[in-house]
């Protein structure tokens, strides 16, 4: 039987270099860095909603779980990630990561300790992250 | 009176179990990043799934064959293999997808991390899956499943949505580099709306139920008005993300903040109903996915089968159904998130969707099992149009997964 040369993997890689190429999609760290720009966001809306009584203790404290595990490691990724932008803004966006992520993993449910700080804190990074990705 | 019971109850089930953790997830991030420039790849899903749904609940009744006897017998065993393999993968993602559904929506009532509440979600699906009948199965989640019509009043709740909302209708917000995922979610959407354990559940069901010739105006009604209805819940979560979430940054990136839309309108009440939403749906579909492969299995390898008849009768049924659900489980406990997951599932259903539906153009052809109910020119160029779809679908779902990194 003649060969035609058609394969599908070659089918495939042929399709993602065309979507990859017509600037169809983002880089590796533009998408990571969107994602978690908007898990941010996720996390300070979350804590303002239960300090002003729209969702309870419960849901935000399941909630917060889930942002963690979404943005756990990402400052030791972010580097390495394809299309990192240069120090500066690289070492900025870090740093905002390192407070935020602190507001992620101690989530101030309580209305004793200063829960607005971190929602400021988790809005900065949010804002900063989605401005690096483009979003 | 008792057809009118019938029928009613086919629709309010219909509606109650249109919704699963791939509907949610996708409905949700679909309105988060797009506004509402994603509603129409809902509406074509829903009118795909209601003629799909006619079509093979008009098979079995007619004919007495579920669709996956009927796959074997005209194609042969080893071709039956093909969308039975393609089954058997999908569908456990999406099983451990539901149950991971689950598993969040108790952790969003108690504030216990859903990790620790995943086993004792799949406990309670093997409990109810061994114990009881198809009936309570079939009606019980989709009954509480009614909730999702709260969504609706969530969305009247908070009036109506801003002119430059309103434009993403026709306009999709899509920005330079967003293409690939755009066409990620459409691919996400269908597969998650047209899953075929849906058709291999309604069918067998149908048999559980003894449908006959007679049955031809319930079914009808239930795919038409049940399925349409059902897809209410869908789109109502979609808007209520557009209007809620996509203001705030946010893009529904875990299921939890899915149901911060709900209570933006709705207070407390809303997080509630959004949690006995999701626990009631991801329950019903974890239900009828496990029960839907299990049927598969049974059928195609000629086991007795039914959950209407004893364990020990069907004793390879059952067997098959524990094995499937502890595959499910263990793909759970890899940790990955359920939202992700079932966006994942729901990518993958998309790209078997051809295998699935391809004997559907056949099938539904033969009079030696329709007789007179074979069918029409509009039947069969809207089978023609799905395929060609899901052909579309499947071909650019796997690249599209690679590039977005799953949504």
């Amino acid at each position: 039987m003649k060969k035609t040369g058609f394969s599908l993997p070659g089918l495939l890689a042929l399709l993602i270099w065309t979507l990859a190429g017509c600037q169809f999609t983002q880089s590796p760290f533009a998408l990571a860095v969107s994602s978690a720009g908007a898990e941010f966001a996720a996390a300070a809306t979350t804590l303002s909603y239960v300090h002003s009584g729209k969702i309870t203790a419960q849901y935000a404290r399941a909630s917060f779980v889930n942002y963690r595990s979404q943005l756990d490691g990402l400052d030791q990724q972010l580097p390495s990630q394809q299309g990192a932008p240069g120090k500066t803004t690289m070492n900025h966006l870090l740093a905002l990561y390192k407070v935020a992520i602190r507001a992620v993993d101690q989530p101030c449910l309580a209305v004793s300790c200063n829960w607005q700080a971190q929602v400021a804190a988790l809005n900065r990074a949010s804002q900063a992250f989605l401005k690096v990705g483009g979003s | 009176m008792k057809k009118v019971f019938a029928i009613a109850l086919g629709i309010v089930t219909a509606i109650g179990g249109f919704l699963d953790a791939g509907t949610v997830a996708t409905s949700g991030e679909a309105g988060a990043k797009y506004g509402f420039g994603l509603i129409w790849a809902v509406i074509l899903a829903t009118i795909e799934i209601i003629l799909l749904v006619e079509m093979v609940g008009r098979f079995t009744a007619v004919s007495q064959k579920t669709y996956a006897d009927a796959i074997r017998e005209k194609f042969g065993f080893k071709f039956y293999l093909f969308p039975l393999a393609s089954e058997l993968i999908a569908e456990s993602l999406l099983l451990a997808a539901e149950l991971g559904g689950v598993a969040i929506a108790l952790s969003l009532l108690t504030g216990i991390s859903w990790h620790y509440l995943f086993p004792v979600a799949a406990l309670l699906v093997l409990v109810l899956v061994w114990s009881a009948s198809f009936d309570i199965i079939e009606n019980g989640p989709a009954l509480l499943g009614l909730v999702t019509l709260s969504f609706l009043v969530g969305v009247i709740l908070l009036g109506p949505p801003k002119l430059t909302l309103l434009q993403t209708l026709w306009k999709p917000p899509v920005q330079q580099g967003q293409f690939a995922d755009y066409l990620y979610l459409v691919a996400a959407i269908l597969g998650a709306t047209i899953s075929p354990y849906l058709l291999y559940f309604y069918s067998s069901g149908a048999i559980e139920e003894h449908w006959s010739g007679k049955s031809l105006l319930l079914n009808r009604v239930t795919a038409i008005a049940g399925m349409g209805f059902g897809s209410i819940g869908s789109l109502a979560l979609l808007i209520l993300s557009a209007i809620v979430l996509r203001p705030l940054n946010m893009q529904a990136g875990t299921l939890g903040e899915i149901g911060l839309a709900m209570a933006k309108p709705l207070g407390i009440l809303g997080s509630y109903l959004f949690a006995v939403a999701l626990f009631s749906t991801c329950l019903g579909a974890a239900l009828e996915v496990i029960l839907a492969v299990s049927y598969n299995v049974a059928q195609g390898f000629g086991w007795e089968w039914g959950q209407n008849q004893n364990p020990v009768q069907t004793a390879r049924y059952y067997t098959f159904m524990i094995v499937f659900l502890l595959v499910a489980v263990i793909i759970g406990l890899l940790g990955i998130d359920p939202l992700q997951l079932a966006l994942f599932a729901s990518t993958v259903i998309a790209l078997f969707l051809p295998i699935s539906l391809s004997p559907f153009l056949f099938i539904m052809n033969d009079p030696a099992y329709l007789k007179d109910k074979t069918n029409g020119w509009f039947d069969n160029t809207a089978i023609i149009l799905i395929l060609l779809i899901a052909f579309a679908v499947a071909i650019v779902s796997i690249p599209l997964e690679i590039i977005t990194g799953g949504g």
